[in-house]
C-alpha cells in the first residue's frame, strides 16, 4: 500500500491535483502517456468496435437464403421479436442456464474442495496440483474428442465399465439421449475447468491469517465453524471473481458442445452460442443470429459490470 | 508453514481429523477423475484400429503398437507430412502471437500501472471487457475485416485476432506485476540521470520478467489451443493449425479413434510440457490480480 | 414382390423398362430448355438403351485427345491464372484416388503450362460454410466444384455465371439430363455436371449367415431391413443396419431419403415425374411410414448403432470393416476404401479385415411400397461472377480448366472409385473399360442411376436436407416427439420456409 502515494506523485505533475485540473488540461499534460497505451487501444477498437457495430446493424435486417447479404431487407426489430417469441428460444435459454449454472457451481465446489484439501503441505502436493491442472491447459478440442470417445454409445469405455460392474445391463447412452446429454457435457466442462477455481482459491487461502484460525481453534471452534466463520469470509472476493470468470467462460463456451454433439440430439444440448453459430453458418439467418448475439452482448455486459465491480474493489483501494 | 505444524499438533490432541481424511478421499477421487480420461486416451492410442472397435473393450491393448504415433511423426508419408506441417503452423502462430503480445502489452500495462491519465479506468476496463465477447459472434465481421486488411487465409489473420483476446489478459497480468515493483527504484534511477524510458528498460523490465514469462505462457497456450477462428479464417490446407487440422484428418472422412487419440496426445504435449516447466509463473499469472494481499 | 433371388438377371431386366421411361421423360423435359444449343451437336450416348450390358458394350470404343479438344476452347499456350476450390481426395481416400489426383494436376500443368493455378482441396462438410463466408467478402475462387445440393442456393443468390457445356466445347446432350436439370434455376443452367453418383447397398454376408439369414440375399425391401436388422442384433448383439441421423451433415439425407422415397414420401414433390416443388410431402403417409421404420429400428428394436444420432457415415466404416455392423447404404468409394483399409491392416486386424472384405457383398438399395430410390448425387462445376472473385475472373483459364476437367478422359478418371463421369462420352473411353473390369461394385451403382432422384431444385434445399430432415429424425428417434408430430413439425418448418421467401 505504501507504493500507492509514491505512484501518484511520480506519475502526474505533483503540482496539479487531478481533481481540480480541467479535463483538457489533464489530457494535454498526459499526452505522452497515451502513447504507451495507443497500440493496444487501436487494435482493440478496430477488432472489437467494428464487429459490435456490424452485429448491431445486421440484427435489424432479414437475410433470406435467396438473397445476397448486400440485398438484405430492413426489418427493424422483427428479428428480436421472432427470437423472443420462438418456442426454441425458451428451450435454448433453459439449456444455457443449466449449462452455465451447472458447470460453474460444480467447478467451483470441486475447486474449493481441492483447494482446501491441498492447502496443507504434504508429500506430493506439488505433483498433485500439477496433475489436476493439466485438463485446464489442454485444448478444448482435445478434451472434446477424448470425452466423446469415453462416452461413445457403442464402444465407449464408461458405458462398458457400467455393464462390467453391473450398474447397467446395456452400455449407457450418454450423448444420444435427450436427458443425459447436457449433464454429460457439463461433466466434461467441469473436468476442464475445476482446477482453475482450485488455483484461484488456493491463492485466496493464503490470505487467511493463521492467527485468526488458531484463535478460533483455541476458542473451541470446530473445523466447519473455522471454515465458515474465518476462512470463507476471506475467500469472498476471490470467490466472486472466480465465479464470474467461470460464468463468462461457460456462457461463451462453444467448442465442447459443438464438437461433441453440435447441439443435438434434437436440440437437447443447444445453448445460445451453438444456436447462434447454427443460425448464421448453418442456416444463413445472419440477421436473426446477429439479434441473438446482441441479446448475448447485453447479458455479457451485465455480467461484465459485476466483474468490474468485483475487481475494482481491490484496484481502487490500491490505486487510491 | 506455521499452519501445517499447527495442524499436525492438532491431530495428536484430537481424535477427529475426519476432515482431513475426507479431504484425502476427495483428492483421490479428483485425481482419478482428472487422470483416467487421459489414461484411456493413451491406451486407445496404442491400440490397432479394430482393437478399439470392440465391445466390451480391451481394457489393456492385446497388441500394443506405436504405429499411430509413427504414422503421424513420419515425414515420409503424407499423413506425417501434413501433421508435422499443422504442428509447425500452430507453433509459428502461437510464438508470433506471444512475442507481439508482449511487445504491445508491456508499455500498455506499464502505463496503466504508473500513470494517471484521464480515461485510464474507462480504457482499462473496456480492454478487459474484450474477454466478455464470445468468438462465435465476431466471426463474420472479423472475417470481413480480415478480408479488408488482405489477411484472409494467412496466419496474420489469426495472429491479429489472438492478440486481441490475449492482450487484455496480458495487460491485466503485467499491470499487477508493475504495481508490485516499488516506484522508488525508478525514482532513484532518474535522480541518477536516467530518462524515464531508460529507467523503464533498465530497472522495470528485468524486475518484471516473471510477469512477462507468465503472460507469455498464457498467450502461447491460448493461441495454440484456439479453434473457432482458425476454423473460419483458413481454408488452405497447408496453413491450418493443429486443432482444425486434426479435425480435418480424422473426423471428416473416417473416424479412426486410435489415430485421433494419438494426435490429441501429441497436440497436448507442448502445452503440458510448457506448463509443467513454468508452472510457478503460470499459477502466479492465473491468480494475479484476483487475489489482493 | 419379386424375391431378390433373381437379382442378377430379372432385377436388371425389370429395371431397364423403368429406365427407358425415366430417361425419355427426363430427356423431354431438358430438351425444352436446351433445344437451341443442342441442335448443332450429335448425341453420342443413347440413354434409351441404358443398361449394364449397354454400358459394357460401349466402353473402350473410342479414343479421345483431351489437349486437342480443349485447344479449340482456349489455346494451349494461353497465359493466365486460375483459382479453384473443390472437394478432392484426402488421406482417408483410397490410394488410387490420390494417385489419379496427382496425375491430373501433372497433366493440367503439362497441357497449359502458362496458367498459374491455385487449387484448394476443401472437405465436404466445410466447403459450403467456407464458400458462403468467402463470397460475403468477395474472396471466392474463379472456378468451383460443388455438390449438387449446394448449387442452387448460390445460383439463386446471383453468385454464379450462367454456364453450359457448350461454353467449354461440349454438347449438353452428352450429359445426364437429370444432372443438368438439378443445376438449372429459373430456366438458366449454372454449371456443368462433373460426375453423377448413386449409392448402393453393402452388407457382410458372414454376419447374415451367422444370424441364420441368407448371406447371399440381402433384404429386398425396407421392411425386411427392419426385420433383418432386429434378427442380427438379437442373435449376435451387434448393429444390424448402419443408420445415420446426425444434424447438419450431408450424409444423413443421402442415407435417409432413399428410404423415404421408397415408402412413397418426400420432402417436396421431388419424387414425381414433373416436380413443381410447391407441395410439402414431409407429412404424407409415405414419409411417416419411412420415419416409423427408422423409429422401429432405433427405438423399438435398438438394432442400429446407438451413436447414429451423432454419427456421420464415416463413423460406420470402422465398425463395418471390424465386423461389428451388418449392412449399410454405401458410396462406391467406400467399397474401395474398405479394401484399402483391409490391405493396410496389420497383425490381428489383418485377419478380421480380410474376412470382412471376403464377405462383403453389394447390391441394389432395397425398395419400398412405392419404388426403389436413391439420391441422384454428384457435383457440378461453376464459374463465379467476376465481382466475387478474389483477384478477378480469367475466362480463358477458367474455360480451359472446365474443358480439361470435364473431358471424357478426366471426367472418367477423376470419378474412378466414387461415381460415374459427368461427361457421358467418358463411358466410351478405354479407362471406363478398365474401371468396369477392376471395380466390381460399379455395376450396381451404375444400375442404380435410373432410380436416382435429385434433391429439390430450390434455394433452400440445403436447409431442408441438412437441417429439417435430420431434425425430424432426431425428434422422432429421441422420442422428443411422436413420429406423427415429428413429421408434421418438419412439414410446417418447410411451409414456413416457403412462405418466408
Amino acid at each position: 500500500m505504501s507504493t500507492v502515494t509514491g505512484q501518484a506523485a511520480f506519475a502526474g505533475d505533483p503540482a496539479v491535483s487531478p481533481r481540480r485540473a480541467g479535463l483538457l488540461r489533464r489530457i494535454v499534460n498526459h499526452r505522452a502517456d497515451y502513447l504507451y497505451v495507443l497500440p493496444a487501444i487501436v487494435v482493440m477498437l478496430v477488432v472489437i468496435g467494428y464487429p459490435i457495430y456490424y452485429t448491431i446493424e445486421l440484427s435489424l435486417f432479414k437475410t433470406p437464403p435467396n438473397l445476397q447479404m448486400k440485398d438484405k431487407i430492413f426489418v427493424g426489430l422483427d428479428n428480436y421479436v421472432t427470437i423472443l417469441r420462438s418456442a426454441s428460444f425458451r428451450d435454448v435459454t433453459l439449456n444455457t442456464l443449466i449449462w452455465t449454472a451447472g458447470s460453474t457451481l460444480f467447478a467451483f465446489l470441486l475447486g474449493l474442495g481441492a483447494a482446501l484439501s491441498l492447502h496443507r503441505e504434504f508429500m506430493g502436493r506439488g505433483v498433485l496440483r500439477a496433475l489436476l491442472l493439466i485438463p485446464y491447459v489442454v485444448s478444448a478440442v482435445a478434451a472434446s474428442y477424448v470425452w466423446k470417445w469415453l462416452y461413445h454409445s457403442d464402444f465407449g469405455v464408461i458405458g462398458a465399465l457400467a455393464v462390467q460392474f453391473q450398474l447397467s445391463d446395456r452400455p449407457i447412452n450418454f450423448l444420444d439421449n435427450l436427458h443425459s446429454v447436457l449433464p454429460s457435457l457439463i461433466v466434461v466442462n467441469i473436468w476442464k475447468e475445476f482446477s482453475f477455481a482450485m488455483i484461484m482459491l488456493m491463492a485466496g487461502l493464503q490470505t487467511v491469517p493463521d492467527q485468526l484460525l488458531r484463535a478460533a481453534q483455541v476458542d473451541g471452534a470446530n473445523a466447519w465453524q473455522r471454515f465458515w466463520h474465518v476462512t470463507f469470509p476471506h475467500l469472498k472476493s476471490v470467490s466472486m471473481v472466480t465465479v464470474l470468470l467461470l460464468m463468462v467462460a461457460n456462457f461463451n463456451s462453444f467448442i465442447i458442445p459443438w464438437i461433441m454433439t453440435g447441439g443435438g440430439p434434437a436440440g437437447a444440448s443447444d445453448i445460445w452460442i451453438t444456436q447462434i453459430y447454427n443460425l448464421a453458418f448453418g442456416r444463413q439467418r445472419y440477421g436473426v443470429a446477429s439479434a441473438y448475439s446482441v441479446i448475448l452482448f447485453i447479458v455479457m455486459m451485465t455480467l461484465g459490470y459485476f466483474y468490474v465491480r468485483a475487481l475494482t474493489r481491490g484496484d481502487e483501494a490500491r490505486a487510491g | 508453514m506455521t499452519d501445517a505444524t499447527f495442524s499436525s499438533r492438532a491431530i495428536t490432541k484430537r481424535p477427529i481429523d475426519w476432515w482431513r481424511w475426507s479431504g484425502r478421499v476427495f483428492l483421490v477421487f479428483l485425481l482419478l477423475f482428472t487422470v483416467l480420461p487421459m489414461v484411456w486416451m493413451v491406451l486407445t492410442s496404442i491400440k490397432t484400429q479394430f482393437a478399439a472397435m470392440q465391445y466390451p473393450p480391451q481394457w489393456w491393448p492385446a497388441e500394443p503398437t506405436l504405429q499411430n504415433y509413427a504414422r503421424l511423426l513420419d515425414p515420409s508419408n503424407s499423413v506425417g507430412q501434413e501433421f508435422l506441417r499443422y504442428f509447425w503452423n500452430s507453433f509459428y502462430v502461437a510464438l508470433t502471437t506471444t512475442v507481439i503480445g508482449v511487445v504491445v502489452a508491456v508499455p500498455a500495462a506499464y502505463a496503466f500501472s504508473r500513470f494517471r491519465f484521464p480515461g485510464r479506468t474507462f480504457l482499462f476496463f473496456s480492454v478487459l471487457l474484450r474477454n466478455m465477447f464470445p468468438a462465435v459472434v465476431f466471426l463474420m465481421p472479423l472475417f470481413l475485416l480480415m478480408r479488408w486488411l488482405g489477411l484472409v487465409n494467412t496466419h496474420g489473420s489469426l495472429i491479429l485476432t489472438y492478440l486481441t483476446f490475449g492482450l487484455p489478459l496480458s495487460i491485466w497480468l503485467l499491470k499487477g506485476f508493475y504495481d508490485n515493483i516499488p516506484i522508488q527504484l525508478e525514482q532513484a534511477a532518474r535522480i541518477d540521470g536516467a530518462t524515464r524510458f531508460q529507467a523503464f528498460i533498465l530497472i522495470v523490465m528485468p524486475l518484471s520478467s516473471p510477469g512477462i514469462i507468465a503472460t507469455s505462457i498464457f498467450s502461447f497456450i491460448g493461441a495454440w489451443n484456439e479453434y473457432v477462428y482458425a476454423y473460419t479464417f483458413l481454408s488452405k490446407q497447408e496453413s491450418m493449425t493443429l486443432p482444425v487440422g486434426i479435425q480435418r484428418f480424422f473426423t471428416e472422412f473416417a473416424t479412426d479413434w486410435p489415430g485421433l487419440m494419438a494426435a490429441t496426445f501429441l497436440m497436448s504435449v507442448p502445452v503440458v510440457v510448457l506448463f509443467l516447466v513454468l508452472q510457478k509463473y503460470f499459477v502466479r499469472a492465473l491468480t494475479e490480480g484476483a487475489v489482493k494481499n | 414382390m419379386t424375391k431378390i433371388d433373381g437379382r442378377d438377371a430379372t432385377a436388371f431386366r425389370l429395371q431397364r423398362r423403368e429406365l427407358v421411361a425415366y430417361s425419355i421423360a427426363a430427356l423431354m423435359s431438358t430438351t425444352m430448355v436446351f433445344t437451341a444449343t443442342t441442335a448443332s451437336y450429335a448425341q453420342s450416348i443413347d440413354l434409351s438403351k441404358w443398361s449394364p450390358e449397354y454400358v459394357k458394350s460401349i466402353a473402350g470404343t473410342e479414343e479421345f485427345d483431351t489437349a486437342a479438344e480443349c485447344a479449340k476452347v482456349t489455346p494451349l499456350d494461353y497465359k493466365g491464372k486460375l483459382s479453384y476450390w473443390w472437394t478432392g481426395p484426402n488421406d482417408a481416400s483410397p490410394d488410387i484416388e490420390r494417385k489419379i489426383n496427382d496425375d491430373f494436376w501433372a497433366a493440367w500443368k503439362a497441357t497449359y503450362p502458362n496458367i498459374e493455378t491455385d487449387a484448394q482441396n476443401i472437405d465436404y462438410n466445410v466447403l459450403l460454410d467456407k464458400l458462403r463466408t468467402a463470397l460475403l467478402g468477395n474472396a471466392g475462387p474463379m472456378v468451383l466444384r460443388l455438390q449438387i445440393l449446394g448449387g442452387i442456393e448460390f445460383s439463386s443468390k446471383g453468385y454464379f455465371q450462367p454456364l453450359k457445356p457448350e461454353d467449354v466445347g461440349y454438347a449438353s446432350a452428352d450429359f445426364w439430363p437429370g444432372a443438368l436439370k438439378s443445376d438449372t434455376y429459373e430456366g438458366v443452367l449454372y454449371g456443368i455436371p462433373t460426375n453423377n453418383e448413386t449409392m448402393a447397398f453393402i452388407w457382410n454376408a458372414k454376419i447374415f449367415n451367422d444370424a441364420g439369414l441368407d448371406g447371399e440375399h440381402p433384404p429386398a425391401t425396407w421392411d425386411e431391413v427392419v426385420k433383418d436388422s432386429k434378427i442380427i442384433h438379437d442373435k449376435l448383439g451387434i448393429a444390424g443396419y448402419g443408420m445415420v441421423a446426425k444434424q447438419n451433415a450431408g450424409n444423413t439425407p443421402f442415407r435417409f431419403m432413399p428410404q423415404m422415397w421408397a415408402y412413397g414420401g418426400g420432402t417436396l414433390d421431388e419424387s414425381t415425374d414433373a416436380p413443381t416443388y410447391e407441395t410439402v410431402m414431409l407429412n404424407s403417409a409415405g414419409a411417416k411410414a419411412a420415419l416409423q421404420a427408422s423409429y422401429d429400428m432405433y427405438v423399438r428394436d435398438k438394432s442400429v448403432p446407438v451413436s447414429a444420432l451423432t454419427n456421420t457415415q464415416n463413423e460406420n466404416q470402422q465398425p463395418f470393416i471390424a465386423g461389428q455392423l451388418a449392412m449399410m447404404i454405401a458410396h462406391p468409394s467406400e467399397y474401395a476404401k474398405m479394401k484399402d483399409l483391409a490391405s493396410k491392416a496389420t497383425g490381428a486386424d489383418k485377419a478380421v479385415a480380410d474376412a470382412v472384405v471376403e464377405n462383403m457383398r453389394y447390391g441394389l438399395i432395397p425398395e419400398g411400397p412405392a419404388r426403389r430410390a436413391v439420391v441422384f448425387g454428384g457435383s457440378n462445376m461453376h464459374f463465379i461472377k467476376n465481382e466475387y472473385v478474389d483477384g478477378g475472373f480469367d475466362a480463358g483459364a477458367a474455360k480451359a480448366f472446365a474443358c480439361f476437367w470435364n473431358s471424357p478422359e478426366w471426367s472418367t478418371k477423376l470419378a474412378w472409385t466414387g461415381s460415374n463421369p459427368g461427361n457421358l462420352r467418358g463411358f466410351k473411353t478405354k479407362w471406363m473399360k478398365e474401371r468396369l473390369d477392376t471395380i466390381k461394385f460399379l455395376d450396381v451403382t451404375t444400375s442404380m442411376l435410373p432410380n436416382g432422384i435429385p434433391f429439390p431444385v430450390v434455394p433452400y434445399a440445403t436447409e431442408i436436407m441438412n437441417h429439417i430432415v435430420p431434425d425430424m429424425l432426431q425428434n422422432a428417434l429421441t422420442e422428443k416427439m411422436t413420429v406423427d408430430e415429428a413429421a408434421e413439425d418438419a412439414a410446417k418448418k418447410v411451409q414456413d420456409l416457403m412462405a418466408g421467401m
